[in-house]
Order: structure tokens, then sequence, then C-alpha cells
């Protein structure tokens, strides 16, 4: 018989339904990785013990590591579908929704939490109207080179999920809050709401809620230096919360 | 925004729905925005992940921060020619001129570019054009330029629909009222009145069986347009990138990009040959796209490719460390998603269906389509690449037309007056949508995709020639067929199969266009290369555009005249660099 290979994934109907598991079993083909196989399930969704169920939900787009889309529990690790190849990862696979957000549906999640940290630390540029401004300020090669880094990230929300802070009691920001901080503190124009993004960070959810477990780093799917970025703008902080008091 | 009670559908009413959230659908809600309208923006998939991330090369733009002799008239020029003259000059034109600007004003809200020693923007060199003008981040440039649009839309206070699909434009008359489509999640429909709609949905990768697009690719802008009664232009060209991966299976057709030529990657046939000593000696692996392409293909047609259907292309006789540091993200792609160590070994690499040229046909100066109140910008608009984009044209193409169409979508809003919805068309839009539901048997919506793919693939690929378009076109006839009676199963929550059989219906569409218009045009011109006609043919072909309109139900397929150039502009292109 061909060789197969086993997928586990577990399955939710609906935000409010219980999951349940499911177990398939395809063909194995060279270079399969998880977001190929669970393709193959939808054009035929039949389980292993032969019973016909439905296409797996699941967020994706790229395919290519690129968007941050398909990121879900692997084996217990969070991760992205698509670069996630069978052949390295042991049978049966366990594929599970990100334990953190909210199910939508299968292995979908609700990671809009990330765009409200996003707005909470004002992670923009403060400029008005869409009118050509002029060149730019001038940034040296050096500046750039330390932005360049934590610019990668493609807001997958794996540190997040990785994080054991980052949960409903702590309401802990995570790490790639903190990272898009440091970027636009750094930023020439950005620099402009430096300190009112720092205030965003202070007392609940903030950057002391941090446990410097650094899972974040660990699972970050850009090698992003996050918990240098924490504790780069963890000293910020500390900084711009005595100016206040100083100042109070 | 208001949130009417209709008895049945969730209904919204904006003053501009812009459908599609990439660079051109985000840059246009920024500006109608700025405008002091109200906006809507509907993404198919999650906000901040559409197809322009997977853009690594650069923004095309005459900055002339790194060579000083650059200019939007050398710029022009060079689009001009790559396009093969086909382009709307106008467009490239307005491109060349506003392109710098867009650059800086991105700079301006917070997107990172390498920098070069003095501080300015950094632009790279790249094929077709005359001078260094890509600017750029590393080689994750659409990436910055996703986040940067989209955390200033989310600033301004833009609505985002995301995965929601738009499946009718809806009418009064002629013009624009809104557009009806569902929540891919719930499976519940949604009615989005506005005045005006902007379509930034992109291409049409997703026909064919080996693209770089990803799965949001199914040209529904175009089709639904077309339903709508707006023209399409020069839907026969279509732009096969050289290199793809074609193996393993699961990532084939995936972008490996120009830069491994262009570090010294080697391509070789199944007998170890250096083939493209026959088809360019002179330029060898860094000819150009549509040539490369050509070539591969002829190789693997003559017996000579790869195993899984390619050429080899080869990195690893440059040190280990060398290709690490040049071409990180290709090194990081190869290991994690091929488990191929390319400092080691061969890629083996085949043409990719990567982008559409042709697309709704707009004006100029305000990116209308032909029927009022509808807008196009980015790969779902035509003209600005003519017969075949140069690299990096396209992020510049997403923010300079996708500016001027939110403007002008949120100027022609501001005059007109909002119209009733016509429940008839919501009606028949519901019905169509459900009817895979009800069927007591039916095909798979996946055989008939897979079948497509296959048609698009091999009969209107990179080499057409009449016998097979003829076929391809009776092939696609009964495919409608069968897509026509598709069955789905399960129920209406966040069904792909379901998604599927609405998405086959704008793919094919748009794959009869193709089809229609390659078959039309009777000479090899950019990125359609005709056997039977293999060269150009300026008496007749180089001053016409196919435009696609649909008549009754019947697809028309009618020959516009190219407008002619002013002298100015000419006496641009007859300069010499």
């Amino acid at each position: 018989m061909a060789k197969t290979v086993i997928l586990r994934i577990k399955r939710q109907e609906n935000p409010q339904a219980n999951s349940r598991w499911e177990e398939f079993e395809l063909t194995w083909k060279p270079g399969m990785n998880v977001i190929s196989a669970m393709m193959e399930i939808a054009a035929n969704p039949v389980t292993r013990d032969g019973r016909p169920t439905t296409a797996i939900t699941y967020d994706s787009n790229c395919l290519e590591e690129v968007c941050g889309s398909c990121a879900m529990l692997i084996n217990g690790r969070a991760r992205m579908a698509c670069s996630a190849l069978v052949d390295k990862l042991d049978q049966p696979v366990r594929v599970e929704p990100f334990s953190k957000f909210p199910v939508i549906r299968d292995l979908s999640v609700d990671r809009s939490v990330l765009f409200e940290n996003l707005k909470r630390v004002k992670a923009w540029v403060p400029v008005d109207g869409t009118y050509d401004l002029g060149p730019g300020p001038r940034v040296y090669p050096t500046e750039q080179e330390q932005a360049y880094p934590i610019s990668r990230c493609i807001s997958c929300c794996c540190c997040m999920e990785a994080c054991p802070q980052f949960n409903e009691n702590t309401g802990f920001v995570g790490a790639a809050t903190i990272a898009q901080v440091r970027l636009f503190n750094q930023h020439p124009t950005g620099k402009a709401l430096k300190h009112e993004r720092l205030q965003a960070l202070m007392g609940d959810g903030g950057i002391q809620e941090c446990g410097f477990a650094q899972n974040c780093v660990e699972v970050c799917p850009k090698d992003i230096p996050l918990t240098k970025a924490i504790s780069d703008t963890g000293r910020e902080v500390v900084k711009q919360a005595l100016k206040d008091f100083f100042r109070g | 925004m208001v949130n009417e009670k209709n008895d049945k559908y969730e209904t919204h009413e904006y003053d501009v729905l812009i459908i599609g959230a990439g660079g051109a659908g985000l840059r246009a809600a920024i500006e109608a925005l700025a405008e002091g309208v109200r906006v809507a923006v509907v993404s198919k998939s999650l906000l901040g992940k559409a197809h322009t991330v997977m853009a690594e090369g650069g923004i095309a733009a005459a900055m002339a921060n790194v060579d000083k002799a650059d200019s939007w008239r050398t710029h022009f020029r060079d689009t001009m020619r790559g396009g093969k003259l086909l382009n709307n000059w106008r467009m490239a034109q307005l491109h060349a001129q506003e392109a710098p600007d867009r650059v800086r004003e991105l700079e301006q809200w917070g997107a990172l570019f390498d920098r070069t020693a003095d501080g300015d923007i950094l632009q790279r060199a790249f094929g077709g054009h005359s001078f260094k003008r890509l600017c750029h981040v590393g080689d994750r440039t659409g990436l910055e330029m996703i986040r940067t649009l989209q955390d200033r839309g989310v600033t301004m206070g833009f609505d985002v629909f995301m995965e929601c699909t738009i499946i009718r434009l809806l009418k009064d008359g002629n013009r624009i009222t809104g557009a009806f489509g569902y929540w891919r999640e719930q499976g519940r429909f949604v009615i989005i009145k506005a005045k005006a709609v902007v379509m930034a949905t992109g291409g049409i990768g997703k026909a064919y069986r080996v693209t770089s697009n990803s799965w949001e690719y199914t040209g529904d802008g175009m089709a639904l347009a077309y339903e709508a009664g707006a023209e399409l232009q020069d839907m026969e060209f279509v732009q096969f990138h050289p290199t793809g991966m074609v193996w393993p299976p699961g990532v084939q057709g995936i972008l490996v990009t120009e830069a491994v030529r262009g570090e010294g990657g080697t391509l070789r046939n199944k007998l170890g040959e250096r083939f493209m000593e026959k088809y360019d000696p002179k330029r060898m692996e860094l000819s150009t796209r549509d040539v490369v392409a050509r070539s591969i293909y002829t190789e693997v047609r003559e017996g000579r490719g790869s195993e899984h259907g390619g050429a080899f292309l080869d990195i690893s006789h440059k040190p280990p460390e060398y290709v690490k540091t040049k071409l990180p993200s290709m090194y990081h792609q190869f290991k994690e998603l091929a488990d191929v160590d390319i400092t080691k070994g061969p890629m083996e690499v085949g043409p990719t269906c990567h982008y559409m040229m042709g697309g709704i046909r707009v004006e100029a100066e305000t990116a209308q389509a032909s029927i009022p109140g509808l807008f196009a910008a980015g790969e779902a608009a035509a003209g600005l690449h003519g017969a075949n984009r140069l690299g990096g044209n396209s992020l510049s193409d997403l923010l300079v037309f996708g500016r001027r169409a939110g403007q002008a979508a949120a100027e022609y809003a501001k005059k007109a007056v909002s119209a009733n919805v016509d429940p008839a068309q919501v009606a028949e839009a519901e019905r169509e949508m459900l009817a895979p539901f009800d069927r007591g048997d039916g095909e798979n919506p996946y055989s008939v995709h897979r079948d497509l793919q296959e048609v698009m693939q091999n009969l209107v690929g990179i080499f057409r020639i009449e016998e097979d378009m003829l076929k391809a076109l009776a092939e696609l006839e009964k495919l409608k067929q069968r897509a026509a009676h598709v069955r789905v199963e399960g129920s209406r929550l966040f069904n792909p199969g379901w998604h599927l059989s609405r998405d086959l219906k704008s793919m094919l569409m748009v794959s009869e266009a193709v089809a229609h218009s390659a078959l039309a045009r009777k000479e090899s011109r950019g990125a359609h290369s005709r056997i039977d006609f293999p060269n150009l043919e300026e008496q007749v072909w180089g001053r016409q555009h196919n435009v696609i309109s649909c008549e009754g139900n019947q697809m028309k397929l009618q020959q516009v005249p190219v407008k002619p150039m002013p002298d100015d502009l000419k006496q641009i292109l007859a300069e010499d660099k």
C-alpha cells in the first residue's frame, strides 16, 4: 500500500459549538505541507474511517510564509501551516486552532485583538492629508538597519499564542504590539507620538505583564528580536514614567 | 454607518464602496476618506493579508536618488517600450510623473525603505528599467506597503468588511447603486448601498494550474464589471514569470525571484545543457521574462525538461555564505517550503502565471470604467502596462491609480443622489448563489476548477495557436455547463466548496474573455505569443485594442483604435536614453 500521512484535526462548527476531532488519511506526496494536505481534504472530504464530512475551514493566503494568515497549533506549537512540512512532523499530525483567540470555525480564529492593541499604542505616523509632503527626513542606513528586523512582523499572532502571560487575566498586549511601538518610536516622524505610545504601555495589560518566558522569540516565524524589543521599550517606559512623575 | 433594518438582508449604506483591500483598494480608500465621504472596504480575506504582500522587488519611481539622470520621461519610455506600445500613453505618463510623490507620501506615513549612504531611499535595478529605479525594503516591499496603508486607513476610520465576497453589482438603469455579497464566515447575505464602487480586485491567476497568485485571484472584479455592462480591454495579455517552483506539488507556482539569475544562477535542462545559449546567447539567463519563460517551456515541450516539467536553476556553484547573504528569502523559502538547500543543489523551476495586463477598460485621469459610478485600479484595470508589464511598475500602479480612483469616486459620489436597490436583482443573485445546495446530484466544484486550470494552462498558456484556442473555447463552453450544475455539500457556514462554486463563475467568464481575445490577436506582442503568427504586426494590431463587452447574454469582442499619441510624448519615445 502507498505510504500515507495521518492528520488529526480539531473541528468546531461555530463559536458556541463543542469541538471534536476528525482523522484523515492521505496518500503521502513529497514536500506535502499542512495547507496542501488540507486542500486535498477539501477536494474530497472523507474521514479516515470513510465518513463523508465537510472541508476544513482555515485562513490562508500567500502560502509562502509572508502574509501571516495560516497560523495555528501544529503538534502543539504555534506556527504557520504553509511552512509546516509533513515529513518533518511526528504522526499523526495534530492540527488545532489557536487556544487564546475565539474560534470562528475549525481552525479559523478571531485575531482582531491585535488591531485593537495596535490602536491602543497608536502604531502609526501622525501626518495630515494625502498630498505630497516633499522629501522625507533623511534616514541613514545604520538607523534603517535597526528598524528593519522589527519591521518584518507579519501579524500572525504566534508570539501572543505562545506567551504564558497573554490571557484574559492580564490583558497583556503581547510582544508584537510592543515591537511595533519600538518600530514607530524610532521613525523620524513617528517619534512625535513616542510619549503617548509609552504611556499606553503602562498599567494593566502593559509592558510590565511580560514574564520574560521568551516563548515569543522562540516561535516567531520571522525571527524578530522580540525580547530585545521588549527590554529596550521597557527601559523607555520606565524613563517616561519617571518623567511623568516629576512633571506631574 | 447607517444600518437599515431591512426585513430580509443586513444592509449598509456608504458613499464609496471599495472592493478589494490590496494596495490599490487601500490607497483608494485613504484618498476617498480624505475627500470627506463615507467609505467601506470589502475584502475576501483578512485585512493586511491581501496579495500585494507577496510583492518583493520594489516600487518603480523615477526619484533619481541613485541614478541622477533618471526622470519621469525615461520611466515613461521604459514602460511604453516594455508594453510594446499598446499601453494607454496617458496612464503611462501620469504613472511616471506621479509615482515619486506617492512613494514619498508612503514614506511619510511610516513605510521603511532601504537607504543610500546619504540617507535617501535606495533604488535598485530591474528588468526593462534604464536606471536604478525600484524603491524597496529588502525583498518584502509589498508587505511594508500594505502595513503602512492599513495603519493609515485604520487611523482615518474606514469600515472594513473582512472575509466578505461580492457576488453582484447592483444597478439602477445604467448607474451603479451598490453591491450584494455574502459573509464567508456565516454565509449570510449583505447589501452594501453605495453611490460609487471602486474595483481593486486583482487578477485571474487561479484560472491556471501553475500560478504565483493566491486563492483570491479568481477574476471577480473583471467578471462583476463585465456583468454590470463595463468593457474589458486587452484580455489576451497574461504575464508568465519564467521561474516559479514546480516541485513539490504543494508549492507549485510559488515565485522564485529574478534575483537568483541576477546573482549568477544558471538554467539547465535534463541533459545538463545551458539551453539559453540557443535562445538568447547574448543575454543568456538575464534575457527578458517573456523570452526566458518561452525558452524553458520549449525545452519541456521538446522532452528535455526536468522530471516534474521544468528546468534546473542552479546557484550552488556560489559559496554557501554568498547565497545566504544575497538571497536570504529564497534560501529560506526553499528550506522551509521544499526542504531543499539551494546552496547544495538546483531548484526545479518553470513558468508560472503571474499577472494580468488586461482588465477593466478605464479613463486615464479618473480610473472610471465605461459605466457611471464604477471605477477600477491596479491589476483589475487595463491600460498602463500594455502588452507586458515591467517589474516594479505594479506597486507604483497601485499607488498612483488607487489614489486617482479614490479621488474620482469620492467626487462622483458627492454629486450623485442615493438610489434604491432593486429587490429583483438581489433575489436573482441570491437564488443563483444558493442553487448548488438544492441540486440532488451534480459535480463537485473542485473537479470543474481542476479541469478549467488544465484547459487554460495547456491551451491558452505561454504559446498559443489557433487550433488550441478553438479547442479551449469549446471546452470552456462545456465547463460552463458543468459549473452551472455543481453541487455543494454541507451548510453555508464557512464552506470552501460553496465559495468555489461562485468563484468558478468569475474564472470561467474571464477565461473566456482571455481565449477570445487571444484567438483574435493574430500577431505576437509582449506576453502574447502566437506560434502561427510569430511576429509583431504593427499595421493592424499595433493600432488596436481588443475590447470585450456583454451583449444580451453573449460575449462580444470588438477592436477599438489605439488613441493617437501627442507629439511631445512621441518625441520622448523617440529619444534614446
